[in-house]
């Protein structure tokens, strides 16, 4: 392995606030060093006039598995320019693949590496499709990847927690069942989508309100979100439960956001793409801004994490766990076509396309109460940036979100653009806030690796792993976020102005938590009665995990189990 | 340790079939000695127990081997005659594509490399559903949904037959469940209604309703009558199922794009309006049972490396996807391209027609069974293994959600076709350095 010198840059680490910016960073066999004045590098790198920061980690990124597959699959014309085929890239290192909204995994990897990030986290993965959904972040170019299991909607869950009552007997059984399908499922963490909802919308339910029982195991979303949230906190898994709330996307669902906090009494946990999660129903159009009532929550409970799940005007494609919601919201579809299905007795998923317009009064509010929730959160180790891509907007908008936030002149200019009743009233306008290059080195790379228990990355300390981006300091954020001069993976350059050198296999990150194996008795039986396949089927072990991801290296992280 | 690491040892082995997209898992193979047939031990299959019986695992008889212009050679000749084949085509065409997931990975650079048009066997057929899922979407379940919850299941065009034998059994019809069960056929193929007659469950009632004109007509009168619509002369029968469609708790409604017509695309639409309308008020979903020998597991593959499914290719222009212009047999009946690579790593009969027929330049992946077929000048034969039988993978079920690990019953003598096209692609480089 090599070493390296970045000589004259300015470094921003906020993990590591007391070193001193100005300094040179040294790296040996993929990991940060200590610089030793006199020592020969093999290569050593002027990075004068530039900003150097951890690779970018998304934590919330639709990039595989199968409702991904099946927006490029219903995108066909996301995959051509009108009536042109879309050119294939004149550098040799890539293969062809193509998209903007619903791109192949190659090109997933090749742009999210152009824009400086080294890993990507897919949030919803189910269970039953796990191997797919590995296989395909295997098939993203050196991006480190891992996904969350989803789980509360499907039947053994809610029937368990029927059978536990209220006072949750069988938490243990519960807790088991959750590690198990965590470990089963190779997975990072634990989502859950629309508690209880995508299961209430297979008995013909069409709303579940987070104290409402669900139609048939009359079990509460309040409930499902309890037992999740406590299983994860006892099994030690870093990530607490991943939270797509109930509600999403419907006016005034600001109270069942709040009532989802509450609901958590006291517990970590990380609400995903909150943007859509915080409406109120003021106003003469029935539809408001809740952005900050939402912060004030957020503000007053430290031990809550967000992401905002921005979105951007232009077409894109919505993909989501939540069928429910995809289902009442597949009016909107446009171009007019959609795809849902209920899944294995354990979720299910609907993608639908859509168009945000800026003079749209109701996309125009949504764009506005995303920067809103971004600006009016006082802690930024609390927020991360995400476009839940590709449900707000694909992730290539990510420096165009950056400088949104970073330049209120170009926020104002922007926001003068859109529906005129947003652009005259909403409180975006008032919001003088811009936020520090420190501020968006946490919320694209320290706090997502500190929520996601990655210690050595997302941080630039001795011993770090060495995935860098260094940025050409820029007056327009926009076109610094866009292009890195160099981008790192595991002190590797893959990346050089813009263009891919190098494609290595990214890695895989999961845990492992412990658990009494007693309750494969219980899901044995339960896959005899109700599964498609035999329960020793169901599993993905280690070596076929290496398989699945094109032989990246597996990277368990480990859990710290609190006492019940 | 995992299925997919582990070779089952001689005896009976717990298997996971390959053979057709329902991927079972719970039959079991008879492994003896390798002059002796492979056969089912427990569970009955006819499509599984044919696929096997063709599987031959001793070395020496007649058409073993590689071959290349009609005359046997290693491995490595071969790899490298198909390379030169392959390099020599201003326009391959990559068909067939009966491979497993590391298959199609590793033959889709081999694609980019040579602006290869790639389609599956039975393309016309498996186009149908993509096409359907373009232009309208789609609202569908899975095997594990449909096994527990469905009350209402209707076979459209009758039952998948020999595309999926097992599909009766694997929706739960065969079991006594709690909840009620009504099984209708829409137009059942002969034989259909004894069949299923004979396989249910007691507490499941079965009927079968004749078309009203073709079958696009009577699903398009159905759509009418369970949007309300009012509708003059519907028979009966229609109006009766329609009724039952609203009323059912969770209906499913089944079709086999394999077995539907040209134009089948119109009758897949139809059935999603029918779900659509539907799902205003009560459950319903689609089940598709299709895409087997490989053709739905190359489809995922390729649509989530490139964005695109099967009928495309890395072409000058750029990637271009023609649904219709890039079908294999079309381009080979046209003379549209100059070479065919043919991958056929399950089924060596699906490879009959297109190999058989054509002239062209070409190079053939598939099971030893398949050499005799395309022993000629110009050809290349390279043996294979079949994955879940000669070798571990991962195939993708019908219901796309569920992506099937498949073990090796013994250790294979020959390569698999990932590793066919990478040693192509590799020579490929070479000789394009030289």
């Amino acid at each position: 392995m090599s070493s390296m010198l970045l000589r004259g840059g300015r470094i921003v680490d906020p993990a590591n606030p007391a070193a001193p910016q100005l300094r040179d960073l040294a790296l040996h066999d993929g990991r940060v060093v200590e610089p030793i004045v006199g020592q020969r590098y093999d290569e050593e790198i002027d990075a004068s006039g530039c900003v150097i920061l951890a690779g970018g980690i998304d934590l919330h990124t639709h990039i595989g598995g199968g409702k991904v597959n099946l927006a490029r699959m219903l995108m066909v014309e996301d995959h051509r320019s009108g009536a042109d085929p879309i050119p294939l890239s004149v550098n040799p290192i890539e293969l062809a693949s193509c998209g903007s909204c619903a791109p192949g995994t190659l090109a997933t990897g090749y742009r999210y590496v152009e824009m400086g990030y080294t890993a990507a986290f897919e949030p919803a993965m189910l269970s039953s499709n796990a191997r797919h959904a590995h296989m395909e972040m295997g098939d993203v170019p050196v991006l480190d990847h891992g996904a969350y299991v989803m789980l509360g909607n499907d039947e053994l869950f809610l029937q368990l927690l029927s059978e536990g009552g209220r006072l949750g007997r069988n938490f243990a059984q519960l807790r088991d069942y959750t590690a198990w399908t965590i470990a089963s499922s190779k997975a990072m963490g634990v989502k859950v989508v629309n508690p209880g909802g995508i299961s209430a919308f297979k008995f013909n339910q069409r709303k579940l309100d987070v104290d409402e029982p669900h139609v048939h195991w009359q079990v509460t979303p309040r409930q499902v979100l309890q037992t999740l949230a406590c299983a994860l906190h006892e099994l030690g898994v870093a990530h607490p439960l991943h939270i797509h709330g109930s509600n999403l996307g419907v006016a005034g669902n600001i109270a069942s956001t709040l009532d989802t906090i509450d609901a958590l009494e006291g517990l970590s946990a990380h609400l995903t793409h909150v943007q859509f999660h915080a409406y109120g129903a003021e106003g003469p159009n029935k539809f408001s801004s809740a952005a900050l009532q939402l912060a004030e929550a957020v503000n007053a409970n430290p031990q809550i994490s967000i992401d905002v799940g921005q979105i951007m005007f232009g077409q894109t494609v919505t993909a989501s766990g939540d069928t429910m919601r995809q289902h009442a919201n597949s009016g909107l579809a446009n171009p007019r076509k959609w795809v849902g299905a209920d899944i294995e007795g354990i979720a299910g998923c609907g993608v639908v396309p859509f168009r945000y317009r800026e003079q749209s009064y109701v996309n125009a509010l949504q764009w506005a109460i995303g920067l809103e929730i971004f600006l009016l959160v006082r802690n930024p180790w609390q927020v991360v940036l995400t476009t839940d891509h590709p449900n707000g907007a694909p992730f290539t908008s990510y420096p165009h979100l950056i400088r949104l936030l970073m330049d209120r002149s170009f926020r104002n200019e922007q926001l003068a653009r859109l529906h005129p009743e947003v652009a005259a009233n909403c409180a975006l306008r008032s919001i003088t806030r811009e936020l520090t290059l420190e501020e968006i080195a946490v919320m694209t790379r320290a706090a997502p690796a500190r929520l996601l228990g990655l210690r050595d990355r997302g941080q630039l300390g001795v011993g770090a792993a060495a995935d860098i981006a260094v940025y050409r300091e820029a007056s327009d954020r926009e076109a610094m976020f866009a292009t890195p001069e160099y981008v790192f993976k595991d002190g590797r350059l893959v990346a050089r102005a813009g263009k891919m050198v190098a494609v290595p296999v990214g890695g895989t990150h999961f845990v492992e938590p412990d658990f009494d194996r007693g309750i494969e008795k219980l899901l044995r039986r339960h896959w005899q009665a109700h599964g498609s396949i035999h329960f020793d089927h169901v599993a993905i072990g280690k070596d076929e995990l290496c398989s699945c991801c094109n032989g990246g290296r597996l990277l368990p992280a480990a859990c710290f189990p609190h006492a019940a | 340790m995992t299925p997919t690491a582990s070779v089952a040892a001689a005896g009976t082995s717990p298997w996971i079939c390959p053979f057709c997209p329902l991927a079972c898992d719970d039959l079991e193979v008879q492994v003896g000695a390798p002059d002796l047939a492979l056969a089912l031990n427990r569970g009955s299959c006819p499509r599984a127990s044919e696929s096997l019986s063709r599987i031959s695992r001793a070395p020496g008889f007649v058409n073993d081997g590689a071959h290349n212009d009609g005359l046997r050679c290693d491995i490595a000749t071969a790899i490298a005659a198909a390379t030169r084949v392959l390099a020599a085509s201003r326009q391959p065409l990559f068909a067939g594509l009966g491979t497993d997931v590391a298959g199609a990975r590793a033959l889709y650079p081999l694609a980019c490399a040579l602006g290869a048009v790639c389609d599956c066997a039975g393309g016309d057929a498996f186009m149908q559903g993509v096409r359907a899922l373009q232009d309208r979407g789609q609202f569908t379940t899975t095997l594990a949904e449909v096994r527990t919850r469905a009350d209402l299941i209707v076979f459209i065009g009758g039952l998948p037959g020999s595309v999926a034998p097992l599909t009766p059994q694997r929706c739960g019809i065969t079991e006594s469940r709690a909840a009620q069960r009504h099984v209708v056929l829409l137009g059942p193929n002969p034989g259909d209604a004894v069949q299923l007659s004979e396989c249910a469950a007691p507490g499941v009632s079965c009927e079968s309703i004749a078309l009203c004109g073709d079958l696009f007509d009577s699903v398009a009168l159905l759509a009418a009558l369970v949007a309300q619509q009012s509708v003059r002369d519907a028979p009966e029968t229609l109006r009766t199922l329609a009724a039952r469609l609203r009323a059912a708790r969770y209906a499913v409604l089944i079709g086999t794009p394999p077995s539907l017509p040209p134009q089948g695309s119109l009758i897949i639409e139809t059935v999603h309006a029918i779900v659509n309308q539907l799902n205003r008020d009560t459950r319903a979903a689609a089940l598709w049972v299709g895409g087997g020998n490989g053709a739905a597991t190359a489809n995922q593959v390729f649509t989530w490396l490139s964005g695109l499914p099967l009928r495309s290719r890395a072409g000058p222009r750029g990637l271009e996807h023609e649904p219709l212009v890039y079908g294999a047999q079309s381009l080979l009946d046209d003379n549209a391209v100059d070479a065919l690579l043919w991958v056929s790593s399950f089924d060596a009969g699906a490879a009959s027609s297109a190999v058989a027929k054509t002239e062209l330049p070409m190079v053939v992946l598939g099971p030893p069974a398949l050499g005799a077929a395309c022993r000629r000048p110009g050809a290349v034969f390279i043996p294979v293994a079949t994955p879940g039988v000669g070798s571990a993978g991962h195939v993708f079920r019908t219901d796309g959600t569920v992506l099937m690990p498949l073990r090796a019953l013994y250790e294979d003598r020959w390569p698999t076709v990932a590793s066919v096209a990478q040693r192509i692609l590799k020579a490929l480089g070479a000789e394009r350095r030289l």
